[in-house]
C-alpha cells in the first residue's frame, strides 16, 4: 500500500502526492489464492459466530470459545496476507476492508434487527424523532446531550428518508461504513508517518485490537462516526502540514477544518479528544522546531488550525451545546474522588475488575496480559524511535505525537478501577490505541523482517498472532460485559438483556392509548424502551430532580413534597414501576443513575412493599399492570385534597 | 471522471432517491455511490491535487458523509423541516455550490485524473460486497434456528372511558360497567379469578378463561361504594390488577 513518496526536508515545497504510475503487469494468482483464502475462513467464520450466538442464547457456555474460534478463523489469515512481503499495495486495501466488514459481523448478530445498547436507544429516538418532526436539537430524555451533536442522528434520518430503508438498516449503512473508514484511515495515518504499506496494515490491525473496536464503536452512538471522522481529520492534518506551501496546503488545512467541525457536531469527547491530539502534536512539532529540526511553516501550520479547531470546539460547546459541560463533570468529579479514594488507607471508591462476571478464566487473563504486551510494545517502540529515526521532519513529528498519545493509555488504566472513571478510560482507549498502533507497527514488522531462516521467521509470526491474539481477546473483554457482547436469557438490569416482550408491550399499549411525548418517571432499564419505542419522555432522576424518591420512600413514609410540586409543575403524567427491582439486583448495580443514593450491597435494594405502596396511594391511578410492569397515573389534585 | 459527468451522474441519483419509491436497498447503494460522488467533488473544490487513491477513496466518503449533517444543519438554521426531498434539493445545492468551485479552479489548473483509482475503488468494492453478503447469509442463518422462548405475560389495563381516569369517579348509585383489556402472550390458556373490590370489601367475582396470545376486552360492573367518601377499587385479574378510586352518590 505504499503509494506516497518519501519526502525529504527540503523537498516539502513540492507536492507529495505521488504522481499516476502506469499499473505494473502483476500475477494474479495471490489475488486469487487470498480471495479463496479469505471467502472459505470467512464463510467458516462466520458460521462459528452463529453457533456462538446460539450457544449464548441456549446457555450451554461454549459461547466464548465458538465466538474467538470464529474471529481469529478469519482474521489469522487476513493478518498474514496483510503482512506478507509480496502483497501489493491494491490486495492490502482490499484485505483490510474484508477485514473490517468480517470484525463488524459480532456487532450485526448481536444486533441485527434494532437498538440494543443503551447510547442506541437515545440515537434511534432521536433519528426517529427527525423523520417525525422534521427538525435537529430536541432534547433527548435518555441521553440529555444527545440532541446537541446532530451528527450521527441526522445522517442516518437523512440516509433512511432519501432511501426508504428504517432507521436501523440506516444506521448500519452509516455504521458499516464509518467501521470500514476507521480500518483504512488508521492505515492512511500510519502511511502517512511511515510511508510503507506492511507497516500501515499492520497498524490498522494493531488498532482493532483496542477495547472498543468490535462492540463499543460500532454500535449505533455518536462516538462510532467521530472516530473515522477523528482519523482522517488527522491524515489531513498531516497533509496539510507537509505541503507543499500556497494552495495546496490551504487546500488540506480547508479539509481539516471541515472535518474537524464534522466531528465537534458529532461527538463532544471526540472533539475533545481530536484537540487533545492536535495540541500533542503541536507540542511535539513546537519542541522540535525549537530544535532547529523542524521547518517553521510546518509547526505553524500546525498551530493555525489547531487554534482554529479549539475555536471551533469551544465555540460550538458554549453556543450550541453550553450543557455538555455539566453532562460530562459528575462523571470526572466522582472519578477523580474514588482515584483520591483508592490511594486512601480506606481503599474506598475501587470497582473490581470482572466481579460477577461470566466470562471464562483465560478472557480474565488475558485482560491482564493484553496490558503487559502493550507496556512492552510501546517500550520496543520507544526504543526504536530512540535509536532508529526513518522519515521527514513531518513524519518524525507524527510518530513522536502518536508516542505521546500512545503512553497516554496507561495512567487510563487507573481510572478503569474506579466505577465513575471505567466509563471514561473504556472510552480514551479509542484514542489512545491509536498511538500505540502507529508506533507498534514497525516494531513488528522489524521483528518480522529481523528473522531470517524460515524456521526462525515462522516462530516470529507465531509468536506475534499469539500476542495479537491475547490482546484482541483481553481487550475485548475488559472492555465489553458479556451480555452486551451475546445474547441470552433476561437479566434484569442490564442495558442489553433486561428488555422483554412484556416491557415491550407495557410501552407499546401507553404510547397506543395515551399518546407519544408524555412526561413519565421510570427506572433506567424500563426508561430506554418507553423512551425509544415507546417515543416517551422519560426521566430517571438526577441529584437536582430527585424521582428516585418515589421509589425509595417506605409504604408509611410521605414523599418528599417538594418533589410531588416538581413532578406537577414539570408536568408529569405517568409512574412506570418495574416489580423486578425487588426481587432482583441489577447486573450492572445501578437502577436509575450512576449516582444514585441507592444502596448496593449485593441484595435487592428495594421491598415489595415500597413498589405496590402505589397501589394504595389515591394519587396515583394504576392502569395498567402485567405482573412485573406496572403503569401508575399521577393525580395530584387528590394529593393536594389530601394534604 | 470529468467534473460536468460526476455532477451529472450525482443530480441523476439524487432525482432518483427523491423521487423513486419501493426498492429500498438500490436506493442505498446509488445514495452511498451519491455520497462519495459528492465527497469527491469536495476533494476537487477544496485540494485539488492529486493524491494516492485510498486517501482520495477515504477522504471523499468521510467528506460525502458528513455533507448530510452539513445540509441538514443549513436546513434547521433557514427553518426547513428535514424531509427526502429538502435533503435531496440541499445536497444537489452543494454539489452545484462544489461543481462551480472545481470547474473554475480546473479553469485555471486543469483536471487530474488518476489511472489506478478504478482499480483501487474495485479493489474496495469487491471484498465490501463479498463481506455484506457473508453477514446477509450469516444473518439469514442465525434467523431460521430455533430461540429459545422468550417470558411471557398476561396484562389487564383500563380500556375505553376508563383509560382516561384521572380523579376520583362519581359512581352513581346503580354502578358502572369498565372496561377491561386483557392481554396474555407466551403463555398456555388459563382461567384466573376476575375480582372486584371496592375499599377492603370483595364484591363480585368469576374466573375468566384467559386465551393464550390474544388481547380481549372484558365488562365489569362496579358498584357504588355506599357512601360519598373516597374508596378504592380495585379489578384484579389473578395477581394483575388496575386501581382506580370513586365516591359513591350518598354523602360520606
Amino acid at each position: 500500500m505504499t503509494l506516497t513518496q518519501p519526502a525529504v526536508e527540503e523537498g516539502l515545497a513540492r507536492a507529495v502526492a505521488s504522481p499516476p504510475e502506469t499499473p505494473a503487469p502483476a500475477s494474479r494468482r495471490p489475488a486469487l489464492a487470498c480471495t479463496a483464502t479469505l471467502v472459505v475462513t470467512g464463510l467458516a467464520g462466520s458460521a462459528l459466530l452463529v453457533a456462538a450466538n446460539r450457544a449464548a442464547e441456549w446457555d450451554t457456555g461454549d459461547q466464548f470459545g465458538l465466538f474467538w474460534l470464529g474471529l481469529l478463523v478469519f482474521t489469522l489469515p487476513a493478518v498474514a496476507w496483510l503482512v506478507r512481503h509480496g502483497s501489493s499495495a491494491r490486495l492490502r486495501v482490499a484485505v483490510l476492508t474484508a477485514y473490517a466488514g468480517f470484525t463488524y459481523l459480532p456487532k450485526l448478530l448481536r444486533t441485527p434487527d434494532g437498538p440494543l445498547y443503551h447510547d442506541e436507544f437515545a440515537h434511534w429516538r432521536q433519528a426517529h424523532q427527525i423523520l417525525l418532526d422534521g427538525r435537529l436539537f430536541e432534547q433527548n430524555p435518555i441521553v440529555k446531550v444527545v440532541g446537541d451533536f446532530p451528527g450521527l442522528h441526522s445522517t442516518v434520518a437523512s440516509i433512511s428518508a432519501l432511501t426508504g430503508v428504517s432507521i436501523w438498516h440506516g444506521a448500519l449503512f452509516v455504521l458499516i461504513t464509518a467501521h470500514l473508514l476507521v480500518v483504512l484511515g488508521v492505515a492512511v495515518l500510519a502511511e502517512e508517518i511511515w510511508q510503507d504499506g506492511r507497516v500501515a496494515a499492520v497498524a490498522a490491525v494493531l488498532y482493532s485490537l483496542n477495547s472498543s473496536f468490535l462492540f463499543f464503536d460500532t454500535q449505533f452512538g455518536y462516538e462510532s462516526l467521530a472516530i473515522p471522522l477523528l482519523v482522517w481529520t488527522l491524515v489531513a492534518l498531516h497533509r496539510a502540514m507537509r505541503g507543499p506551501a500556497g494552495r495546496a496546503r490551504l487546500g488540506w488545512s480547508a479539509v481539516t477544518l471541515v472535518l474537524s467541525a464534522a466531528t465537534i457536531a458529532t461527538h463532544h469527547l471526540t472533539a475533545l479528544g481530536l484537540l487533545g491530539v492536535m495540541l500533542i502534536l503541536c507540542a511535539v512539532a513546537t519542541a522540535r522546531a525549537l530544535r532547529r529540526s523542524h521547518p517553521r511553516a510546518v509547526t505553524w501550520t500546525a498551530w493555525v488550525l489547531t487554534g482554529s479547531a479549539a475555536v471551533l470546539v469551544v465555540t460550538y460547546l458554549a453556543v450550541v451545546a453550553p450543557r455538555t459541560a455539566g453532562y460530562l463533570d459528575p462523571y470526572l468529579a466522582k472519578a477523580l474522588d474514588q482515584v483520591a479514594g483508592m490511594a486512601g488507607s480506606s481503599g474506598s471508591g475501587k470497582r473490581t475488575l470482572f466481579r460477577e462476571s461470566i466470562a471464562p478464566w483465560w478472557e480474565r487473563y488475558a485482560a491482564f496480559g493484553a496490558q503487559g504486551l502493550a507496556g512492552a510494545a510501546m517500550a520496543a517502540a520507544l526504543w526504536r524511535l530512540r535509536y532508529r529515526r526513518t522519515g521527514d521532519a513531518v513524519s518524525r513529528t507524527g510518530a513522536l505525537a502518536m508516542l505521546v498519545l500512545g503512553s497516554l493509555y496507561f495512567p487510563a488504566a487507573l481510572l478503569i478501577l474506579t466505577p465513575s472513571g471505567a466509563e471514561g478510560a473504556r472510552r480514551s482507549w479509542a484514542f489512545s490505541y491509536l498511538g500505540i498502533a502507529v508506533v507498534v507497527a514497525p516494531v513488528v514488522v522489524a521483528l518480522l523482517d529481523h528473522a531470517t531462516r524460515r524456521t526462525a521467521r515462522v516462530a516470529v509470526a507465531v509468536a506475534l498472532l499469539a500476542a495479537c491474539t491475547v490482546g484482541l481477546v483481553g481487550n475485548t473483554a475488559a472492555g465489553m460485559n458479556p451480555s452486551y457482547r451475546f445474547p441470552g436469557p433476561p437479566v434484569f438490569g442490564s442495558d442489553t438483556r433486561s428488555s422483554t416482550p412484556e416491557v415491550a408491550a407495557a410501552s407499546a399499549w401507553l404510547h397506543e392509548t395515551q399518546g407519544r411525548d408524555l412526561r413519565i418517571v421510570a427506572d433506567r432499564y424500563s426508561g430506554l424502551i418507553f423512551g425509544s419505542y415507546g417515543e416517551q419522555r422519560p426521566v430517571t432522576g438526577s441529584q437536582s430532580f430527585r424521582t428516585y424518591d418515589l421509589y425509595l420512600a417506605q409504604p408509611d413514609q410521605d414523599i418528599p413534597p417538594r418533589l410531588i410540586e416538581q413532578l406537577s409543575s414539570w408536568k408529569f403524567g405517568y409512574l412506570i414501576v418495574d416489580r423486578r427491582m425487588a426481587r432482583e439486583v441489577p447486573e450492572i448495580q445501578i437502577y436509575f443513575e450512576t449516582n444514585e443514593p441507592v444502596p448496593h450491597d449485593g441484595r435487592p435494594a428495594f421491598t415489595l412493599g415500597q413498589l405496590t405502596k402505589f397501589d394504595r396511594t389515591p394519587w396515583t391511578i394504576k392502569i395498567y399492570d402485567s405482573g412485573n410492569i406496572a403503569i401508575y397515573r399521577f393525580d395530584f389534585s387528590s394529593y393536594r385534597a389530601r394534604r | 471522471m470529468t467534473t460536468v459527468r460526476l455532477v451529472a451522474a450525482v443530480y441523476a441519483a439524487l432525482l432518483l432517491l427523491a423521487f423513486v419509491a419501493g426498492l429500498p436497498w438500490l436506493p442505498a447503494a446509488v445514495c452511498l455511490a451519491a455520497l462519495a460522488a459528492i465527497g469527491e467533488l469536495w476533494l476537487r473544490a477544496l485540494t485539488g491535487e492529486g493524491m494516492p487513491p485510498v486517501h482520495r477513496i477515504g477522504l471523499a466518503t468521510a467528506a460525502g458523509l458528513v455533507s448530510l449533517p452539513l445540509v441538514t444543519l443549513t436546513l434547521h438554521v433557514g427553518g426547513i423541516p428535514i424531509g427526502p426531498r429538502s435533503v435531496a434539493i440541499g445536497l444537489a445545492g452543494l454539489v452545484t455550490l462544489l461543481g462551480a468551485v472545481v470547474l473554475v479552479r480546473e479553469r485555471a489548473t486543469g483536471a487530474a485524473a488518476d489511472p489506478r483509482l478504478p482499480r483501487m475503488i474495485g479493489a474496495v468494492v469487491l471484498p465490501a460486497s463479498l463481506t455484506l453478503i457473508a453477514g446477509f447469509l450469516a444473518l439469514q442463518a442465525y434467523d431460521r434456528l430455533p430461540h429459545p422462548p422468550q417470558p411471557g405475560y398476561m396484562s389487564v389495563a383500563l380500556t375505553g372511558w376508563a383509560a382516561e381516569i384521572d380523579r376520583p369517579v362519581a359512581i352513581p348509585a346503580h354502578g358502572l360497567h369498565v372496561r377491561l383489556r386483557v392481554s396474555s402472550a407466551g403463555l398456555p390458556a388459563a382461567t384466573a379469578p376476575l375480582r372486584v373490590r371496592v375499599g377492603a370489601r370483595l364484591v363480585a367475582g368469576r374466573p375468566l378463561a384467559v386465551a393464550p396470545d390474544a388481547t380481549d376486552a372484558v365488562e365489569v360492573f362496579v358498584p357504588a361504594p355506599p357512601d360519598g367518601c373516597l374508596h378504592r377499587i380495585e379489578i384484579s385479574l389473578g395477581t394483575t390488577s388496575t386501581v382506580f378510586y370513586g365516591r359513591g352518590p350518598a354523602k360520606c
